[in-house]
């Protein structure tokens, strides 16, 4: 018995000893086969086009990149975890909704001390900057921007006998009154109000156009105040549903998606949408009202712009990487490689929007030949970078954004199915953002 | 009257359950246009094997301005250059549920034979420790897990994977064994043992030929939960050298202008290997995991 006990003992001392052993050999395992390339994560988009890219990098530099990307849906968890679990990681897609928290945490290293960056920015759009900005600190270079779109059917205006897509919020309500008596649409105005990531970027645009903030410069929310817009576009679409009926009541289940699919099906003549689905509405294969799809800008509210909500995704560095100066040295080579020129060219952004249909937020690309010709094929270059130069950034991307995201989606919904006053939904939502903003 | 019930609603539920798998294979056939059309074409009208050539018959190259795989960002229609990492991320795949299953078998079949035959102090205690270890969710898991792997050097090798699986089937494995192996009776083990066999010719002769279902549950949901998982090949793989089969499929659905026909594709190549699985032991699977289920 106590012989076997001692077997027992010694087994498992030996397999301790085997697992601390391999432990520690692969642990110099991986330092000794541990080169300095850098280490370049993204989401698994334009995968093609970014190895084309990399591969031009590396050729011109004699540096090396390890390339990695993870799908959109779980890029944010992915990377967390990397963060925490300290693997290496050099330079980064960063979402413009991530950077609060990602630079609170302290993963990612503001780019301010990199002048061959910064200059950058006098080509970029002021809203695409700004998105990269927290705390007065700048984060990165632009990879992608896009903006919430104002969208016709310039053949169902013209069987109803209007000549102009409408400038106003005002006008839209009485050119879909119009829409509706002529029978051409039941409910004019496709908007998507369903609860889901989109939702914020509706919300802004409708905001922002009435001259409305949800938030101040300081960060207290003013939502709620009467005269500062977010009243007046709550209001509107209120109306709009409920009295007007130029939207369905069943907005608040629509998604994005949804909204995209019926509008191409023909059964609205206005729609807000991502800009870049206008070549999805204006392509036969996929849409019923191909090529009589116009983008106008945004309806202005009464007091509002034609101001629209922007989004941007960018190179970040880590911080990690910028505590190393070498390392340092060569992300931000890359970074300027990519999200800057490339021998003297905005190359990779001009590839994504050529190859992939990406948007962009450098100016001089909207004066390409290629880029313009490539666009007029089924939309208007001009009205994209008119637009894109009235988008601001969303004034609610902080820490908390995510929890207070929630309350305000329910609270303007309920606004809207006739749950709430847009009083009491208005109230709702910026006490929910103080009380958190006060929490940190 | 009862049997036409039963078998009108058999064919509703096959139909139910087979629709998906077949849509699946006739798209993977579809060019991209079609797959889009309405009603559909659950029978191709111009099938191609595009998309099977793509991730069959693509050669490793670098990927450059010249050679980069373009397509309509309207349409889709686009195969990405990362097809050619299907078939390793295949290889990968089963390498991992293999070793996972065999490793599993070893180290749980002792387990539950000795949990079950051997009465040791803390012995129940045992067995349901290593079951509330399940009841911890995999999220929850990912981070301290991740820590282990990166101590290890193992970051972006199949090792990370075979180790963490183990962690997830190796009580599940015990639990189906440990009730099957109590429900046969205590007399073969005492006859085996009179008989002059050790406790281990005592498992291998006369307990494992007779635990065969119950093996073989074990081994399908060892290589099923190793075959499909996904959040932990997510966190400690990064390249196609260890990247497994849902990662890459997964990555293809990130691009909005990947041509769907594509990723049903690779769909059908993801269900491959389950099913044969499944088929081959069909006649096994509900026994082994009902066996013990019931004492009597």
């Amino acid at each position: 018995m106590s012989q076997r006990s001692y077997r027992r003992r010694e087994f498992l001392k030996a397999s301790a000893a085997a697992t601390l052993a391999g432990t520690g050999a692969f642990s110099l395992a991986r330092q000794a086969f541990a080169a300095d390339p850098i280490n370049f994560f993204a989401w698994s988009a334009g995968v093609d086009q970014v190895k084309s890219h990399i591969s031009a990098f590396e050729a011109k530099t004699g540096l090396k990149v390890a390339y990695n990307n993870a799908p959109w849906a779980q890029y944010r968890d992915t990377l967390v975890t990397k963060f925490v679990g300290r693997a290496p990681l050099d330079v980064l897609w960063v979402s413009d909704s991530w950077l609060p928290e990602w630079a609170e945490a302290g993963w990612l290293a503001p780019i301010d001390g990199y002048p061959q960056l910064l200059k950058y920015n006098a080509d970029v759009d002021d809203f695409s900057t700004q998105s990269m900005m927290y705390k007065g600190k700048q984060y990165g270079l632009t990879y992608y921007t896009d903006y919430m779109g104002f969208f016709y059917d310039e053949d169902k205006l013209k069987k109803a006998g209007i000549g102009a897509p409408p400038k106003t919020w005002d006008e839209v309500v009485q050119q879909s009154l119009k829409i509706k008596k002529a029978g051409l649409a039941e409910y004019p105005l496709m908007l998507s109000m369903a609860r889901e990531t989109w939702l914020i970027e509706f919300l802004s645009a409708m905001v922002f156009s009435h001259g409305g903030r949800f938030v101040d410069d300081s960060g207290v929310a003013v939502m709620q105040d009467k005269k500062r817009g977010a009243h007046a576009a709550l209001s509107w679409i209120v109306e709009a549903v409920n009295k007007h009926k130029i939207v369905s009541p069943a907005c608040v289940e629509i998604g994005e998606l949804n909204g995209l699919k019926a509008f191409t099906s023909g059964n609205h003549a206005f729609a807000l949408l991502g800009r870049y689905r206008v070549r999805t509405l204006n392509d036969p294969k996929q849409s019923q009202i191909a090529g009589r799809v116009r983008q106008a800008l945004m309806p202005a509210g009464p007091g509002g712009s034609h101001a629209t909500v922007g989004w941007n995704r960018f190179y970040g560095l880590t911080s990690q990487a910028a505590a190393n100066k070498e390392k340092a040295a060569n992300a931000v080579k890359l970074i300027e490689w990519f999200g800057g020129k490339a021998d003297g060219k905005y190359a990779f952004q001009k590839l994504m929007f050529m190859d992939v249909g990406s948007g962009f937020a450098v100016k001089p690309l909207f004066k390409d030949a290629e880029i313009i010709k490539a666009y007029q094929q089924y939309s208007d270059i001009g009205m994209y970078e008119r637009q894109q130069a009235l988008a601001k950034k969303k004034d609610v991307i902080s820490p908390w954004f995510g929890e207070w995201d929630e309350v305000n989606g329910t609270a303007w919904q309920a606004a809207i199915v006739g749950k709430s006053s847009v009083d009491d939904a208005l109230r709702k939502s910026a006490d929910s953002w103080n009380k958190l903003r006060k929490q940190g | 009257m009862k049997r036409i019930f039963l078998f009108c609603a058999s064919t509703v539920f096959l139909v139910y359950v087979l629709a998906p798998v077949a849509w699946l294979v006739s798209s993977s056939v579809q060019q991209e246009a079609e797959i889009t059309s309405r009603p559909p074409h659950w029978i191709p009208r111009e099938p191609t094997l595009e998309n099977f050539e793509a991730i069959f018959a693509a050669k490793e190259k670098q990927v450059t301005y010249e050679t980069r795989r373009q397509g309509d960002p309207a349409t889709g229609g686009y195969i990405p250059s990362t097809a050619r990492n299907l078939v390793p991320a295949m290889w990968n795949s089963l390498i991992v549920a293999v070793a996972v299953v065999i490793l599993n078998l070893v180290v749980s079949v002792p387990a539950a034979y000795a949990m079950a035959k051997i009465r040791f102090v803390g012995r129940s205690a045992s067995i349901y420790f290593m079951l509330t270890t399940r009841v911890i969710p995999d999220i929850a898991l990912v981070v301290p897990f991740f820590f282990f792997i990166h101590k290890l050097g193992l970051l972006d090798h199949l090792g990370s994977l075979v180790i963490t699986y183990l962690a997830i089937t190796v009580p599940f494995g015990v639990f189906i064994l440990v009730g099957y192996f109590e429900s046969l009776p205590d007399e073969l083990d005492k006859a085996a043992r009179i008989d002059g066999c050790s406790r281990l010719q005592t498992l291998l002769r006369v307990y494992l030929p007779l635990a065969v279902p119950s093996l073989v549950a074990v081994v399908l949901f060892t290589f099923l939960t190793s075959w499909n998982e996904f959040l932990l090949a997510l966190m400690f793989t990064q390249t196609p050298a260890s990247q497994t089969m849902p990662i890459i499929v997964a990555a293809f659905t990130s691009d909005f202008t990947i041509s769907f026909s594509f990723i049903n594709a690779a769909g059908v190549l993801a269900v491959i290997p389950p099913v044969i699985l499944a088929v081959v032991f069909e006649r096994y699977i509900v026994s082994g995991l009902t066996a013990g289920a019931v004492k009597g």
